[in-house]
């Protein structure tokens, strides 16, 4: 599990060039003469791909969380139906739609967050690294701890912020102190807040700013050590820098976790994900390259969406 | 002009609110400034020689060659009131004189006979000792003055009789010369009124059979046998009371016909104008204070003391330890299950009629009387479950705190559930998805932070567990006995005494100070767990906010 942790050894060249090409010239390239909101979305995400290679999994890769026609239904009501998709490991893949299209449905499916809501009832196959997560024999605890969330609002628990961090690994079991210690600085750093938070662990986490907040909940899901990060509109109650810093963040982090963002933003989806789901009426539209969705999506449906006719 | 109406409207409710605010501290001070006013006279107050002189006898505190000093001082401005009255009584208590000649007759007899003196002398001398002492109560029965004086005369001739010198019969003399002087002085017809009257000055003075009086029973003479009679007036306030009545009789009289009795004061000293009496009156007003030396005393040992003669003399200690006894043996039960019941109503079941049916009991229980539970505890926990559980079946503390528990139980669930539910949903999500169970949930991050809320409902429990008198009075408080050695046994409380003081006794119309002393370190006690609780309160609520 350590190993999770660190970086791969290679790291794949994808940040580095993104870094490298200078930002400037690619805004120009963004307003080019074309009229409407659908250029500059599809020009920023034709821009971040055009300096990527196309293809950014590696050839026969596993889907971390594969869903075979699943579907959730809140009594007789679907809340998602017959979703077929496999996400892959080390991306970002973002789940756009309107409101009420099942998407944040879908993604706490993922961890079973809906258990909470009476009458819920699942039908299809959905598997986190190959384990059935609605099997009957599946432990929710190991299950919430491979698949970590961030939630639409920073969620902090009125404890400091070190009892924040140290909640996770507390749950698993660790009691060491010195250990403690050294997962709650690994993950303030992972979720680039170390350097804010270091010199007060012990001061309580509401205490913190929104995006502090928000970039602590990061911190305290990595502190599980999980292979995914669901994210639940992470940005919505943030205001641009401090929902920039997060979007670095992903960045960062997708190189040893998986994640998968719900996000109401698209220009976010653009900028930040490599894939791209549009959900519609509780149901999975496209999914494909987030520059084919934005730019030539193949469904009717998407295309009205994201040029903004209707949602 | 809408919005002149409407701006009129606004001020007439804020005068209103202000109005009913300043209302409510009114009646607050109003209720509560007495009641705190008195019942401070518990604590301090003018303690008298006699409050020192009980202290050392009966709680062992204080004793001293200065009070020994100071008593002996009192006692030697009092030394005046008695001689006083024992001269005026030998003029008037006519029974008391004739039962004193009498034996004295008996008495002569037998010293005769024990000397074994010759037959014919010793029927002559008893002769003669009989017809003195026929004379003499002639002489205390008339009520002629002449009379008197002849037949006293008579009878002081045979006092230089050597057959009389150095034997009891000399007491003949004695009592002779003492109710000539005595008789010179008063109205004789008046014997009767005289006697009653003085009973009534000794009774103010040295008390009677039912209360003390301002001096304490008379040094040398019997005991009463309860303790409270053998001290005077031991606060000053009570000394000025029973010189006012020492000062003034109080009668009754029909103003006019068929109206309510009116009461009426009349000196006292007029009742026995012109007899060696009178100047008791002038002595004791003047001399008051020589007699008990007031001083303000500081009695705070009042919370510790237990009381004497059912709160005649003492404190509150046995009562406060009961009450808390109660209150954190209540709390310990109420607490724990009320949390667990709201948690369980919020977390564990969904909103359908069996769960309205509940919530819907709980709260008719906040409503039922009192008394009711009280008669539940009884008949529930000491009748039924005690006895099945190996318990004797009694009243005793633990069937108190018990009956108390479920007494508050709605009020600490209701306070508790609304608390849990409070508790933002984001907050166990954010838990839940990192893994822990539901039960971890609640424990770890749920109750933190509905703690501020769950603490507001044990500030309520408490209050009503400490304070409520009804469901004790049954299952395990009682008025006067001895202090509990465990939680089966019954104890005092604050509430329960409180309610005995002010009904059960009449004694206690005796001491005020200690009725509203009772009540107000009752109020007291409840201010100080109060203002623990919110203290508390406020610090957690600090620290879940992170300030």
């Amino acid at each position: 599990m350590s190993s999770l942790m660190t970086p791969p050894s290679d790291p794949p060249p994808v940040e580095t060039q993104y870094l490298a090409s200078p930002p400037t010239e690619d805004r120009g390239k963004a307003t080019v003469p074309r009229p409407g909101s659908k250029m500059d979305i599809m020009a920023t995400a034709q821009n971040r791909k055009a300096t990527k290679p196309l293809e950014t999994v590696p050839a026969g890769e596993q889907a971390i969380i594969r869903s075979e026609r699943f579907s959730l239904y809140y009594g007789a009501k679907a809340g998602v139906k017959n979703i077929t998709m496999d996400i892959l490991p080390h991306m970002v893949t973002a789940i756009i739609g309107p409101s009420g299209c099942g998407k944040s449905t879908f993604l706490r499916s993922i961890n079973r967050m809906n258990d909470l809501i009476p009458h819920v009832r699942a039908e299809g196959r959905l598997a986190v690294d190959g384990q059935d997560v609605y099997d009957k024999r599946t432990n929710l605890v190991n299950l919430r701890q491979q698949v970590g969330m961030v939630f639409q609002k920073p969620n902090p628990f009125p404890k400091s912020i070190f009892d924040n961090i140290a909640y996770g690994p507390r749950l698993q079991g660790v009691r060491n102190k010195g250990q403690l210690q050294h997962v709650v600085e690994q993950s303030l750093k992972a979720a680039a807040i170390w350097d804010e938070v270091k010199d007060d662990l012990k001061k309580s986490a509401l205490a913190l700013s929104g995006g502090q907040q928000q970039r602590l909940c990061i911190a305290r899901a990595l502190a599980t050590r999980p292979r995914v990060l669901l994210m639940d509109e992470p940005c919505s109650a943030l205001d641009p820098i401090a929902t920039g810093r997060i979007e670095d963040l992903m960045e960062q982090l997708k190189t040893t976790y998986t994640i998968v963002i719900v996000t109401h933003n698209m220009q976010q989806a653009a900028r930040v994900s490599e894939r791209t789901a549009f959900f519609y009426m509780g149901e999975l539209i496209e999914y494909d390259r987030t520059a084919k969705i934005f730019r030539n999506p193949g469904k009717k449906e998407t295309e009205d969406y994201v040029t903004g006719r209707f949602g | 002009m809408n919005l002149r109406t409407r701006g009129a409207l606004d001020r007439v409710f804020t005068v209103l609110a202000g109005l009913s605010v300043v209302l409510l501290t009114l009646v607050l001070i109003g209720v509560l400034g007495p009641m705190v006013y008195r019942g401070s006279g518990a604590v301090l107050f003018g303690g008298t020689v006699e409050f020192r002189k009980m202290q050392r006898d009966l709680f062992k505190r204080g004793g001293s060659e200065a009070l020994d000093a100071e008593i002996a001082q009192t006692e030697e401005a009092r030394r005046e009131v008695y001689s006083l009255i024992d001269t005026f009584r030998k003029g008037i208590d006519i029974e008391a004189i004739s039962d004193a000649a009498r034996r004295i007759n008996r008495d002569f007899g037998e010293e005769l006979r024990f000397k074994g003196v010759a037959t014919e002398r010793y029927t002559e001398l008893r002769q003669r000792s009989r017809d003195i002492r026929d004379q003499l109560e002639a002489a205390f029965a008339s009520q002629d003055i002449n009379e008197i004086r002849t037949d006293l005369e008579s009878v002081l001739q045979s006092a230089d009789d050597p057959a009389f010198k150095g034997t009891g019969a000399e007491g003949y003399f004695k009592l002779a010369k003492d109710f000539l002087n005595a008789a010179e002085q008063v109205d004789l017809s008046k014997h009767h009124e005289y006697k009653a009257s003085l009973q009534e000055v000794e009774g103010i003075l040295f008390g009677s059979t039912e209360r003390p009086g301002l001096l304490g029973p008379r040094p040398g003479g019997p005991l009463p046998p309860l303790a409270m009679l053998h001290y005077g007036a031991t606060r000053w306030d009570q000394a000025r009371q029973l010189l006012h009545q020492f000062k003034y009789r109080q009668f009754w009289v029909e103003a006019e016909p068929n109206a309510p009795l009116v009461r009426r004061e009349e000196p006292r000293a007029a009742l026995f104008a012109g007899t060696s009496l009178e100047p008791l009156f002038g002595y004791i007003q003047a001399n008051a204070e020589k007699m008990l030396h007031p001083r303000f005393t500081v009695y705070w040992q009042y919370f510790l003391d237990d009381n004497v003669d059912s709160h005649y003399f003492g404190g509150v200690g046995p009562e406060i330890i009961g009450t808390l006894l109660i209150t954190v043996l209540g709390m310990a039960f109420v607490v724990p299950l009320g949390v667990i019941a709201a948690a369980y109503l919020v977390e564990c079941t969904a909103d359908n009629w069996v769960m309205r049916i509940i919530r819907m009991s709980i709260n008719t229980l906040a409503g039922v009387p009192s008394i009711v539970f009280g008669l539940f505890g009884l008949a529930f926990f000491i009748l039924f479950l005690f006895p099945r559980l190996g318990f004797e079946p009694k009243p005793c503390i633990l069937g108190a705190s018990m009956t108390l528990a479920v007494l508050t139980l709605p009020v600490m669930i209701r306070a508790s559930e609304e608390a849990i539910r409070m508790v933002p949903q984001s907050f166990k999500e954010g838990s839940l998805a990192l893994g822990a169970s539901k039960f971890r949930t609640f424990v770890t991050v749920t109750f933190p932070a509905a703690l501020p809320g769950i603490l507001t409902g044990m500030i309520l429990s408490l209050s009503r567990i400490a304070g409520e008198t009804a469901p004790i009075l049954f299952t395990g408080a009682v008025w006067i006995g001895p202090m509990a050695k465990s939680v089966f046994e019954p104890t005092r409380t604050l509430s329960r005494g409180s309610y005995g003081i002010a009904v059960e006794d009449r004694l206690a119309m005796m001491v005020p100070h200690n009725q509203y002393g009772m009540v107000v370190t009752l109020i007291l006690l409840i201010l100080v767990l109060n203002a623990m609780a919110i203290v508390l309160r406020s610090r957690v609520f600090k620290k879940l906010k992170g300030q």
